[in-house]
Order: structure tokens, then sequence, then C-alpha cells
């Protein structure tokens, strides 16, 4: 569940990211391209006022052109003609300024070329008033100026420049409320934008701290995780301890309550022999006595051990019968030697487990040697040379180490193959804190397939040619267990086996101690 | 004036119960050997009906204790016989399987007076009952207190 919640909150922050990266972008492309048009916009309203402007000037300068005129024609002052030419001069100038400014409008290059055309006219007639005044015929130029005023280029001219302004200020009002829309637009875009932004950093900040609470949930979890880990440890150890004890403990019961039966069994067998004896000797007195002679009086301190039960003569069926009578009991006493062997094996397994394993510095190559040196005499039976190669020392209980290291040796000379001098080495290493031991020999070897089996209390493999319970190895791995280490064999038919025992170089009886 | 011991035979096996016997004869003893195969038989045989061991009263007891019983364990019987005023001064021998060493300890501490393993081989099981038998045809043992 967590690992699922987890993926979907940062998908949902990456989500949130990127909601967040495209909103800034959006606002940021549209308010540089509002910024634009809202500048263009207002560009264009200062264009259309400018316009206005011209044309007004335009017509000043007409007007000007047009009163300075009369005023000459009045006076015949040198000083209205100078300023009528200097109108006329910057007409052409303000109109060729006009034309420029309004080529963007087809509707104003209309007016504004019927205006030119009528500037123009205008301007011809003030330029043959000005020719008439100079010639001396003022009387023709006023005449003139009656006729033009009386015609209709100035009415003309001044209704050209008013249509153009007209245009000009509807030009004005929609370039402003245009100018108007885009700033309302940009500032909307942007109080939106920002809206959102802060919405998305909210939001964020909401996932933010959730996830933080998330994480510092988790992390409390973990610490109480680990200062339970040492707890739930100690429990399950104890828990493994009690079952392990459990088990031992019924080990011991079930061969102490088998045992018990047998001691019967075995009892009665040996009663069963005696009175046997008794009753084929008195058979043979009996025979004697129908014979030869008086019966011989019945020995009363022979036991069921010193009674064998050829001291009568027997003789034909009798002789047979006691015969049968021994071999079954025969059989009967070997099949309770051999149960009696395995519950003791049991036992001694049992009551092992309950010693307590006591840690002590081991010079281990000083032990191993004095288990070969019990062992020479099988070893020198055998044709066995045992080469010991310098161990490495480690701490841990003597006894048990002696009945491990026995064990492998004594398996080691009693499997050797036959006719083959024995070659059996011991070798030791060290390894991240743990001691190697390797007890290798050349003798007969164990099939692959036995390898887990040889382990097992009461199992053996290869050829059964050697007394034994089948309880060596495995009371050997019990041992090397409890002592927190492990074994193993590698081995081929012929080719000789190689048991490799691992134990840590200092034990802690603490830890694996079964009965502490 | 003091009458012959009586050995009191608390075995739960029959068999071990009649092995002991035969084996205890064969030793010389010709005591009474009386047998119980439960603790509940043998506390009553002890203490009587009225559970004071009264009934026993003057009477030479040995008793054979083993502990492992269907009904009780030993060590509650060796305990009671142990603490009551009469039975207290007879000599109880525990003849049992178990060899742990914790239990051997707790019997002589509620003061068992010997404390014998059943050995498993018969040979061996055979020659301690014979020997424990020679070791009663010559211990001494008190009546119980008046």
């Amino acid at each position: 569940v967590t690992a699922e919640a987890q993926r979907r909150r940062a998908f949902w922050q990456i989500l949130l990211f990127a909601a967040g990266l495209l909103v800034l972008t959006v606002i940021s492309g549209g308010s540089v391209y509002l910024v634009n048009k809202a500048r263009q916009d207002s560009q264009w309203v200062i264009h259309t006022i400018e316009v206005e402007n011209q044309v007004n000037t335009l017509l000043l300068e007409i007007r000007r052109a047009e009163s300075a005129a009369r005023g000459y024609l009045l006076t015949g002052g040198a000083d209205f003609k100078t300023d009528h030419e200097k109108a006329v001069a910057a007409i052409i100038p303000a109109l060729d300024k006009l034309t420029r400014l309004i080529g963007d409008n087809p509707a104003q290059r209309d007016s504004i070329e019927k205006l030119s055309s009528a500037i123009e006219t205008r301007l011809g007639q003030f330029a043959r008033d000005l020719d008439l005044i100079g010639q001396g015929q003022p009387e023709e130029a006023a005449a003139m100026v009656r006729e033009a005023a009386a015609g209709d280029t100035t009415t003309m001219i001044r209704d050209l420049a008013a249509v153009m302004i007209q245009e000009e200020e509807r030009l004005f009002r929609l370039r402003a409320a245009n100018a108007d829309r885009s700033q309302t637009l940009a500032a909307s875009m942007t109080g939106i934008g920002s809206g959102l932004v802060v919405l998305l950093a909210l939001i964020s900040v909401v996932l933010v701290r959730r996830s933080a609470r998330a994480r510092n949930e988790a992390e409390a979890r973990l610490r109480d995780a680990n200062i339970n880990l040492e707890a739930t440890v100690d429990e399950r150890t104890a828990d493994l301890r009690e079952a392990n004890n459990e088990i031992q403990r019924f080990a011991y019961i079930v061969s102490h309550d088998l045992r018990s039966p047998l001691v019967n069994i075995m009892g009665f067998t040996s009663e069963l022999e005696e009175l046997g004896g008794d009753i084929f000797r008195r058979i043979g007195g009996l025979t004697r006595v129908a014979a030869d002679g008086p019966p011989l009086a019945p020995d009363p301190l022979s036991g069921p051990l010193s009674s064998p039960l050829g001291e009568v003569a027997l003789e034909g069926p009798d002789k047979q019968l006691s015969a049968d009578f021994s071999e079954a009991l025969g059989f009967i006493k070997s099949s309770i030697a051999k149960m009696d062997r395995l519950i003791s094996a049991i036992l001694n397994l049992t009551r092992e487990g309950r010693r307590e394993f006591v840690p002590v510095r081991i010079d281990t190559r000083e032990l191993i040697e004095a288990i070969v040196s019990t062992l020479a005499h099988q070893a020198a039976e055998a044709e066995a040379e045992i080469h010991v190669a310098p161990l490495p020392n480690i701490t841990s209980d003597r006894l048990a180490l002696e009945q491990i290291f026995s064990n492998l040796i004594d398996n080691a000379i009693k499997y050797l193959k036959q006719g083959v001098p024995g070659e059996i080495r011991i070798r030791g290493r060290t390894k991240l804190g743990y001691a190697i031991f390797e007890i290798s020999d050349n003798g007969r070897g164990i099939d692959p397939k036995d390898h887990q089996r040889i382990f097992d209390l009461f199992r053996r493999a290869g050829t059964q040619d050697k007394p034994g319970q089948g309880i060596g190895l495995a009371h050997v791995r019990t041992l090397v267990r409890r002592l927190g280490g492990t074994m193993s064999v590698s081995s081929e038919l012929n080719t000789g086996s190689t048991f490799t025992i691992t134990l840590p170089l200092t034990w802690n009886a603490s830890n694996r101690n079964a009965d502490s | 004036m003091t009458k012959p011991v009586s050995i009191i035979m608390i075995e739960d096996d029959e068999g071990h119960a009649r092995l002991i016997e035969r084996n205890i004869r064969r030793s010389g003893v010709n005591n009474e050997i009386v047998a119980f195969g439960n603790g509940t038989d043998a506390i009553r045989h002890l203490f009587g009906a009225d559970g004071s061991g009264l009934a026993q009263k003057g009477n030479a007891l040995l008793i054979l204790l083993d502990l492992n019983l269907p009904d009780m364990t030993g060590i509650d019987i060796l305990k009671q016989i142990k603490e009551n005023k009469y039975l207290k001064c007879s000599p109880v021998v525990v003849l049992t399987t178990t060899d742990d060493s914790q239990e051997i300890k707790r019997c002589y501490e509620l003061g068992c007076n010997v404390y014998i393993t059943k050995p498993v081989n018969y040979e061996n099981f055979a020659h301690a009952i014979r020997q424990l038998g020679l070791f009663f045809s010559v211990i001494q043992v008190p009546s119980t207190a008046t």
C-alpha cells in the first residue's frame, strides 16, 4: 500500500510541478504578447493624435497663408508678403508629412488626394493673387480673392479636413478602446496567472508538508522498528531455544520410556533363558535317570550367564529343541541389544544437547595431536599416516571439539581403501572471524547422492563392512551447530573425502547455550 | 519385640516390579515385599484411611520408590513421607530410570536416603538390584516413631 501511495504522490508532485511550469510559461508568453500589443495600440492612438494634429497644423498654415495674403492685399505691406510666403512654404512639407502619416489608411488616402488637389488649386490661386498684386492690379486680386472666397476651394479644404479629423477621431476611439482592452487583458491575465501560480504553490506546500509528515512517520516507525528489532530477535531466540529444549526433552522422555519396557524384555528374556536351561537340564537329567541312575542336583548358584545349556548331554530331538530354543533366544537378545544401543545413542545425544558448553582458549594443534596419538594404534593397523598442518587456535568448548575431531579422524581411518596406504591430512585457515578446518583422506569416498544422508541419525552409506550405528556424523553436525558453525563434505567414490568444518574463532557461549 | 522389616515397593511397571522382587530374593532377602502399582494405593497403605500415617505406627518400613508413576510423581510421595512424623525415619530408596542431576539433587534435598538409577542393560540391572538386596540385608531400619 505504502509503495503504491508513494508512487502516486510522486506522480502528483511531478504533475503539479509541470502544471506550474506550464502556467508560468503561458503567463509569461501571454504577458509579453499582450504588453507588446498594448504598446502597439498606444502607438496607434498616438499616431491618430499626430495625424489629427498634422491636419490641424495644415489647416492652420493654409489659414495663415490666406490671412497673410488678405493682409498683403489690403495693406501691400512687405511683412504680410513674407508671412504669406513662409506659410505657403510650410504647407507643402506639412501636407507631405500628413500624407506619410496616413499612408496606412486607404480611406484617408482618398481624402488626402482630394485635399492635395484642393490645396494645390488654392496655392495656385495664392500665387496668382500675389502676381496680380505684384503687377499693381489690386482690384483684380481683390476680385480673385472674393471669387476664391465665394468658390468652394476653401470650403472644400475645410470640409475635407473635417472629414479627415472625423475619421481620425473614429480611429482614435477604436484604437483607444483596443488599447484599453489589451491592457485589461494583460492585467487580468497576469492576475489569473499569479492566482494560479499561488494556488499551485499552495497545493505543493500542502503536498510537501504531507509527504514530510509521512516521511517523519516512516522515520519514527523505522526508529521504533530498530528499537524493537533487538527485542524481537531476543524473543525469537527465546522461542527457538524453548522449541529446542522441548525437542531435547521429548527425545529424552521418549528414550526413557522406551527403555523401561526394554528392561522388562531383557530381564524376562534372561529369566526365560535361565528357565530354558533349567528345563533342558531336567530333561537331560530325567533322560539320564531313565538310562543311568540318580538325577543331578540342580545348581542353585548358577545364574543366567553361568549356565550354558550344554552341561547335560542331550540326544536326538531334545538336542534339536534345545538348539532351536537357544537360537530363538539368541535372535531376541541380539535384537534387544541393538535396540538398546540405538536408544542409548539417542539418550547420549540428548544428554550431549543438555550439556553446558564452556568456551575456553584451545591450542587446536595440540588437541588434534592428542587425538591422533590415541588413534595411533588404529592408524598403524590401517597403515595410515596422519599429517597435521599448522592450525588456527580458537575459543570454543574443548570436549565438543575433541568429539568432533576424533569422530572425523576415526571415520577417516575406518573407511580407508583396502590395500592402499592411507593418507589423512588435517588443515586449517581463518577467514572473516571463522576458522575453517579440513579433514581429508584418500579413502573409499562417498557417493554424492549420500552426502546428505550420512549426516542423518542411524543412516550409513557405502559398503557396510565396519561396525557402527550411524550416529557419529549426526552427532558431529549437532555439536558443530551448537558451536555456531557449519560443516560440509565433498567427496567422490574411490577418490577420498574432505570434511570441512567452519567454526567461529571466538564462540560466545551466552548466545547458544540451551540450558542457561 | 521388633517387627521384621517390610519392604514397600512402589513401582508402576509390573515387569520391573517382578524383576526387582526376584533379584532381591536371589540376594537372600526374605522380608515381606508389598508392591503397589500406583501412587494412590501406596499413599493409602502408608498413611492409612485418615492420611495421618498412624496406621503404620511402630512398623519397620523400607520404601522402594519409582519416580515415574501414572497418577503422581514419586517426588510428591517422597515429600509426604519425609513430612510425616511417623514415617520420616523410614529409609527411602529411589529407584528410577531418570539420571538427571537436577532430579537427583532434588530427591536428596527432600530426604531420600539412596538414589539408584535403573541401568539400561539388564545384566547391570540385575546386578544392581542384587547388590541393593545385599544392602537391605545388612542395614538397620528403625521402627516408625511411636
